[in-house]
């Protein structure tokens, strides 16, 4: 059988990388989910949320060595996560109210070196292996009933990453948090003229934040080992963003999965005539292209102004 | 800034009626019966910007009061330093005090006002864009704690006063036309459950007759809710016809106040703010001059 021109054996090389792809495009959208969620309620793009993920996961990793269990040492974390989003909108937002963007924008790169630094006098400095019991290789019925060969930790992660995305869509659509957080997103001013605590919201949001950052660090982290390195992977949020839109949580997964999946494919059929080793840039060429065509993002809501 | 100041300053000694009548004001009602007094408040922006320098007013309960001036007056600040919105802005009230419901305003934060029964709405609507006419309205609720039920039947309510609204609560509110956009910020506050509106300049923009339609609306609260107003509107005629109580501000002062039927027929009130005159448009403020000064002085070309 042939599809395309193609033999049968190369059409499923291809339906595999695309689907490796995919999958770890659901990784970028974890991480880009945490960059959209401050985005929507402050307007800021966060650059500490790649130093988030490195101090979530390396947390996570420091509990479960002093002897927690996973569940225990998962909650501390997380307990962590709400208590830093506690100190950074007393210690950093709060303080800064009222200022402009950029300002918020520079205070964010100081906090991600902030993060960085505690992170590692804390647990030190040494690349930590974590394993969450499911490996790297493929799954045996899957390539028995399609013969394609897809890694239990991709799909983990790409199930792990779509139920989070689920749930937080859910609360924002229909609880009075979510609300709250969708009109202080669309104006600031008049949310707090009816009341809706600003403060609090702002704790939500980085604590949202903080818990996508721990998920999409513990899934980097089995991958590639928790290092100082999973804060560069944050960049690779960046073109997801410039994709998808800022603020659009659709964006960050149609972003995450375009991304991941044309970098993956321009890798192994393009990759060879560049000497490979692309798909480290060819997301922001793609992302180039996006800004000059798009630059809203495919989601990204359009400024509404009535004329 | 402060020769400007200076120069302002200059006051007509004669009887004019400058700040009169502190005592008109409460005659009228008991001083506890008053909702809102502010005396003799300044607000400064920044620390160097002064909007207000010596505005006092009062609201008596269950009434409507107009706020009138042009732009600049100092109406909205007036307003937000009600609200505590100020702080958002970095304004700040240096003097004087601010008394709503027999409490002061002082530290609270513009949540603490709504839960205390006052919620402002904003100059130019400041609708959320993105979330339905009705999501909008529920917002509004935010600071009361009320099951889904009690949602529903408020919605109803409010729905009663807003019926355009009910055909348009699908709808995403960026969409919706100024008066209907409007009218979901007046929802929306009211949904508060507020004791006291500040109505910004519900006016702006729009056509006559919506213009109309919002402050029938906003009688009708005032009616039937026993909503107290205080309204800030530069549309000195629609604002007259339908408050209680008048106070015309320019360049943080309070210049002029009386009932707004007084004030509907008042000379200088007709002759500046109304446009019934057969000379160009004129400041308060100038006329007051002349008329303590020179007489020869009020032919402009």
């Amino acid at each position: 059988m042939h599809i395309s021109g193609w033999p049968m054996t190369e059409f499923l090389f291809f339906i595999e990388v695309v689907v490796a792809g995919l999958l770890a495009g659901t990784m970028y959208s974890l991480v880009a989910l945490g960059f959209v969620l401050i985005y929507k309620a402050s307007s800021t793009f966060n650059f500490a949320q790649g130093a988030m993920v490195f101090f979530a996961v390396l947390s996570f990793v420091g509990f479960m060595e002093l002897g927690l269990p996973f569940v225990l040492a998962f909650f501390v974390t997380i307990l962590l996560m709400a208590l830093l989003g506690f100190a950074t909108e007393r210690l950093v937002l709060k303080p800064l109210m009222n200022q402009s963007e950029d300002t918020l924008l520079m205070a964010t790169i100081g906090l991600g070196f902030v993060l960085e630094g505690l992170a590692q006098a804390v647990w030190g400095v040494e690349v930590r292996r974590l394993d969450l019991g499911i490996g790297d290789f493929p799954i045996q019925w899957i390539i028995d009933s399609t013969g394609l060969f897809i890694s239990a930790l991709d799909l983990t992660a790409g199930l792990v990453a779509a139920v989070l995305i689920i749930g937080l869509a859910l609360i924002f659509k229909y609880t009075k948090m979510g609300l709250g957080l969708r009109a202080v997103a669309d104006d600031p001013g008049a949310a707090s003229s009816i009341g809706i605590p600003l403060g609090n919201i702002m704790l939500l949001v980085w604590t949202a934040a903080g818990i996508v950052a721990l998920v999409a660090g513990m899934m980097w982290g089995a991958r590639a080992g928790v290092q100082f390195a999973l804060v560069d992977l944050a960049l690779k949020a960046l073109p997801v963003l410039i994709i998808g839109g800022f603020s659009s949580i659709p964006g960050a997964i149609v972003g995450g999965l375009i991304i991941g999946a044309s970098e993956k494919v321009l890798e192994v059929y393009v990759g060879p005539y560049f000497g490979g080793a692309i798909e480290g840039w060819a997301p922001f060429v793609i992302a180039i292209f996006f800004l000059l065509w798009r630059p809203e993002g495919l989601f990204g809501e359009k400024i509404i102004r009535r004329v | 800034m402060a020769p400007l100041k200076g120069l302002f300053d200059v006051r007509p000694s004669c009887g004019t009626p400058n700040r009169p009548a502190a005592n008109t004001a409460i005659f009228m009602t008991t001083e506890t019966d008053n909702i809102l007094e502010i005396d003799t408040i300044e607000v400064i922006y920044d620390s160097v910007i002064a909007a207000l320098h010596d505005v006092s007013l009062t609201v008596p309960r269950g009434k409507i009061v107009a706020l009138l001036g042009g732009n600049g007056a100092g109406k909205s600040t007036t307003l937000k330093a009600v609200s505590t919105m100020l702080k958002g802005e970095r304004g700040k009230v240096t003097k004087g005090t601010i008394t709503y419901d027999g409490a002061a305003v002082k530290n609270q934060d513009p949540a603490d006002m709504v839960g205390l029964g006052l919620v402002q709405v904003l100059e130019g609507r400041r609708c959320f864009g993105h979330l339905t006419v009705e999501e909008n309205i529920i917002a509004g609720a935010y600071s009361r704690k009320l099951s889904r039920a009690d949602i529903r039947n408020e919605l109803e309510k409010i729905y009663s006063y807003f019926n355009r609204l009910k055909d348009r609560r699908k709808s995403q509110a960026g969409f919706t036309s100024g008066g209907e956009q409007q009218m979901v910020a007046v929802a929306r506050a009211m949904m508060a459950k507020p004791k006291m509106l500040l109505l910004d300049e519900p006016s702006m923009g729009l056509a006559p007759q919506l213009v109309a339609e919002i402050f029938n609306i906003v009688n009708e609260l005032n009616q039937n809710e026993g909503v107290s107003i205080l309204l800030a509107e530069q549309n000195t005629n629609v604002a007259l016809r339908n408050a209680d109580y008048g106070y015309i501000i320019e360049t943080g002062h309070v210049m002029l106040h009386g009932t707004a039927e007084s004030l509907l027929n008042d000379e200088k009130v007709k002759e500046l703010y109304l446009g019934i005159s057969k000379e160009g448009r004129k400041n308060f403020r100038d006329v007051l001059r002349e008329e303590s000064t020179d007489h020869a002085d009020l032919h402009h070309s």
